[in-house]
């Protein structure tokens, strides 16, 4: 019935459905290309429930949010912005990378994310109650490089937390396969390289191969590129710089996809 | 001429005995640093160091030629034990050099995935040996090209006589391309968590390093004799030490404590006036000059330290020594570091650019559109606040950071034949500033080492108060390794600093090569639980470590003591102050 792939990594669909019926608002942490946000688009078409995505950054205002006058020839009118939108309307509004928002544009989620589930609009004046079915999802990526930011406690002590990481196995072997109809074998392949790299990840490389990454190597594979080139371009070269961990690299995956003449 | 066919048949004979490729030959030093890497990635242990196998006895049967030529009774072997893998200082068992280096990732491999309780039978070679096969397909051509090509040259081979279960009295030729068992198969294993036995293993090395410290420490008390005539100088000092209260009616004798009562350690002005001390001091006693020396800065202070056996803090129990280095010169900015300096500045200009928008200002530099159509858009005008401008201001960070420096003795370590592990920490520390300089952020340096509990050196390179100048260029390049790494106290000490700025960040950068160490218990358990401490109570006070460690052991310690993504480990120190300044720049971003 729904039509975006997404398989369950382990109880994250029933989490997900419960906070969804209890109208509590949903934090999920996890490394980039994990399958975050394919989950909440799997979530929205099984709820039945429109997904509104802000990419945040750090120039990102609260008018962006919530929504700002707009002029056409009858003069100004008002436009919602996406939240705005979901909270009229009902729908699942979702946060992606919120740490990287400034903190005095995160505020205004403060009186949605709590029991009172209103949004005040001070350009009109409005006060907007959330409809039933608006859920406020968000969700970020604690690498090193978030150290600094992280999020104010009064503001994540207002959500469910859900933490991703990397499939297992079996299930990052389907999705692979799935998602680029690549064969049994080399899906497996790839998850074994996977699985070989991200052993490393803490003292000898700063980032981890995503599932994302793995599904590029398989597409191109399926496009007749050579496993071994594949993976070089895919894998390899985006996560390490230093010489001598390429070099480590490469020979893994020459080993695992023999280096044709 | 007897003697000259003897000669020529004895080397004949030598050569062709030899069945290995010279030429071909793989050594394992160039490979190390990539062997470890491809043993962590096959799941290996990463507390485990890789070394050279010395040689081998096994009993063989040899061929008629070796046995003329006096070879083969000795080899080297792949083996490990709980601490270390063994691979041979070089191979050249085969006729191309890809082989002979596949044959080094072998081993490791192999290495990864016999058990080494099973005390590495024929079994266990096998069964590790076609796991590898099925698992990988370069192994697998590896394999079969290398077996086919040793069996052939080596008849002898002990995959001849699988059923032999012992190894070690097996009557043939060993298997280049297995696992044997370790020197002393039936050591138990060592108990990992006795922090005695620790001791006892590395005493030989303990006591190399304590004749050193004896020297270090008598030269110290050296310099306690010069400090002892300082003692007459209060007046010079005190221009120095301005800032800070020290009464002098009540006390007429000069207080150096009062100096360095941990609170104030950042209130002392440094710069310009040390100048002035020195030349002072010059004058009034006729000491060279030039000749710059550690000044202490009071009789020191004590900090807590936790220990986890107890589960207790034990009260006021280090002492901290804060010292800053007098008499000194002015440097610029070494020729070797300009280059990098300079691609780091343009890189830094195009993070200056960041601006920050500030809106709803009554007047500014331009109109704010979102605003004007507000207003335009509201029924009731005279109800508007008519703030339709906004301004761009340079985006002001608002960090504070203090760079801790571990100079223990083990930054004496060479990276290469003229350069050291505190060259490096040093060359860092420079670029740092240079670039913090650049991007006008708060930051003060200090450096520490450690003797016991009894002394935590703890010197002063910048505060945050002073300027970064060419003085303190000159302070960077005074550093000296010192003794050990009691980073416990030095985190405590440097939070207690960081407290006090008025920053919304705050980062504690520590710069690091290795784990808490000292001579006492420190090293090993305690000093892990203790700096783990230190490090919690640096978060409960809202300051963020982040630690930059350069890889010489391994490092399985480090996300237990600093979380997971408040790390990072430098393989190659050379790049250590270029990676700093960058890492930094990553987490303020
Ligand atoms: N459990 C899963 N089921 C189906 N597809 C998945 C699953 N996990 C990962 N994927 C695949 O991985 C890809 C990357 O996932 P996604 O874009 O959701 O990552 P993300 O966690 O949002 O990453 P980022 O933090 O970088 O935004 C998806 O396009 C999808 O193909
Ligand atoms: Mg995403």
């Amino acid at each position: 019935m729904s039509n975006t792939y997404y398989l369950a990594q382990s109880n994250e669909v029933e989490l997900f459905e419960a906070a969804a019926s209890m109208n509590l608002p949903i934090l999920i942490k996890g490394p980039t290309g994990c399958g975050k946000t394919r989950f909440i688009e799997a979530m929205g078409e099984k709820l039945g429930r429109e997904v509104y995505t802000v990419v945040c950054h750090d120039d990102l205002s609260a008018a962006d949010l919530i929504g700002r006058h707009l002029i056409d020839e009858n003069g100004t009118f008002w436009q919602d912005g996406p939240l705005t939108k979901a909270v009229r309307n009902g729908g699942i509004c979702y946060l992606d990378e919120i740490i990287e928002a400034r903190k005095d544009t995160t505020v205004v989620l403060h009186s949605l994310a709590d029991y009172r589930r209103v949004l005040p609009i001070d350009r009109t004046g409005e006060v907007i109650e959330a409809h039933p079915d608006f859920m406020l999802v968000v969700s970020y990526n604690p690498g090193y490089q978030n150290v600094l930011k992280g999020m104010k406690p009064s503001t994540k002590q207002r959500f469910i937390s859900l933490s991703f990481n990397y499939p297992k196995p079996e299930i990052e072997k389907e999705v692979i396969i799935k998602e680029s109809s690549v064969n049994a074998a080399i899906a497996q392949k790839l998850v074994n390289i996977a699985g070989e790299i991200r052993r490393l990840s803490d003292s000898d490389i700063q980032e981890a191969v995503s599932t994302r990454l793995l599904i590029y190597a398989a597409k191109l594979i399926v496009k007749g590129f050579d496993p071994y080139q594949a993976c070089m371009h895919s894998i390899v070269e985006s996560l390490s710089d230093e010489d001598d961990v390429l070099e480590v690299l490469q020979k893994l995956i020459s080993l695992h996809f023999t280096k044709s003449a | 001429m007897d003697e000259k066919v003897g000669k020529f048949w004895d080397k004949y004979v030598t050569k062709k005995a030899s069945r290995l490729y010279e030429a071909e030959k793989v050594l394992f030093e160039e490979r190390a640093r990539s062997l470890k890497i491809f043993y962590h990635l096959l799941g290996g242990d990463k507390a485990k160091e890789l070394h050279i196998t010395d040689k081998r006895f096994l009993k063989t049967s040899r061929t008629l030629l070796e046995k003329f030529s006096g070879k083969g009774k000795s080899f080297f072997l792949a083996w490990q034990d709980e601490k270390a893998l063994y691979f041979p200082a070089s191979l050249s068992y085969f006729d191309d050099k890809n082989l002979n280096e596949m044959h080094y990732y072998w081993l490791c491999a192999m290495l990864a995935h016999v058990n080494i309780k099973s005390n590495a039978s024929i079994n266990e070679n096998k069964k590790a040996a076609n796991f590898l096969i099925e698992k990988y397909s370069g192994f697998k051509d590896f394999h079969t090209n290398a077996e086919a090509f040793l069996l052939e040259r080596y008849p002898e081979l002990s995959t001849i006589k699988p059923l032999n279960e012992d190894l070690l009295d097996d009557n043939s030729y060993p298997n280049p391309l297995w696992i044997y068992p370790s020197h002393s198969s039936n050591t138990m294993l060592l108990d990992f968590d006795d922090e005695e036995e620790m001791g006892r293993e590395d005493g030989k090395k303990d006591k190399t390093e304590e004749l050193k410290m004896k020297k270090k420490a008598e030269q110290i008390n050296d310099d306690k004799e010069t400090d002892g005539l300082l003692l007459f100088l209060p007046e010079s000092l005190m221009s120095l030490m301005e800032q800070v209260n020290v009464d002098r009616q009540e006390n007429d004798s000069f207080d150096e404590d009062a100096l360095y009562n941990a609170e104030d350690l950042d209130e002392i002005t440094l710069g310009k006036k040390d100048a002035n001390l020195a030349s002072r001091i010059k004058m009034d006693l006729d000491i060279s000059a030039n000749s710059a020396e550690d000044y202490p800065l009071g009789k020191g202070h004590f900090r807590d330290e936790w220990d986890y056996k107890k589960e207790s803090y034990l009260k006021n129990y280090v002492c901290i020594k804060p010292q800053i280095s007098i008499y000194v010169e002015a440097i610029e900015l070494p020729k070797r570091l300009e280059k990098m300096m300079k691609k780091i500045h343009s890189e830094l200009d195009l993070m200056e650019l960041d601006r920050i928008k500030i809106d709803n200002l009554p007047y500014g530099d331009e109109l704010n559109l979102d605003t004007w159509i507000d207003y335009k858009g509201h029924k009731n005008h005279s109800n508007h606040p008519q703030r339709f401008f906004q301004s761009y201001k340079k985006k002001t960070r608002d960090m504070a950071t203090l760079i801790l420096a571990d100079i223990s003795l083990s930054t004496e370590a060479g990276i290469t034949q003229d350069i050291r592990v505190i060259d490096m920490i040093k060359d860092s520390l420079m670029v740092f500033a240079e670039s913090l300089q650049r991007l006008q952020d708060r930051f003060s340096i200090y450096a520490f080492s450690s003797i016991r509990n009894k002394k935590v050196n703890f010197h002063i390179i910048k505060n945050f108060k002073e300027k970064y100048s060419d003085r303190v260029r000159g302070r960077i390049d005074l550093i000296k390794p010192g003794y050990y790494t009691r980073l416990g106290a030095a985190i405590r000490e440097s939070a207690k600093i960081l407290e006090k700025q008025q920053s919304a960040n705050k980062l504690l950068l520590i710069l690091s090569d290795g784990k808490p160490n000292d001579v006492d218990r420190y090293d090993g358990r305690y000093g892990i639980e203790d700096t783990k401490k230190a490090i919690e109570e640096v978060k409960q006070k809202g300051i963020t470590p982040f630690c930059i460690t350069i890889d010489v052991e391994a490092k399985e310690y480090l996300p237990y003591l600093f979380g997971r993504n408040s790390y990072a480990v430098i393989r190659d120190a050379k790049k250590l102050p270029k990676v700093v300044t960058e890492i930094y720049m990553n987490l303020t971003r």
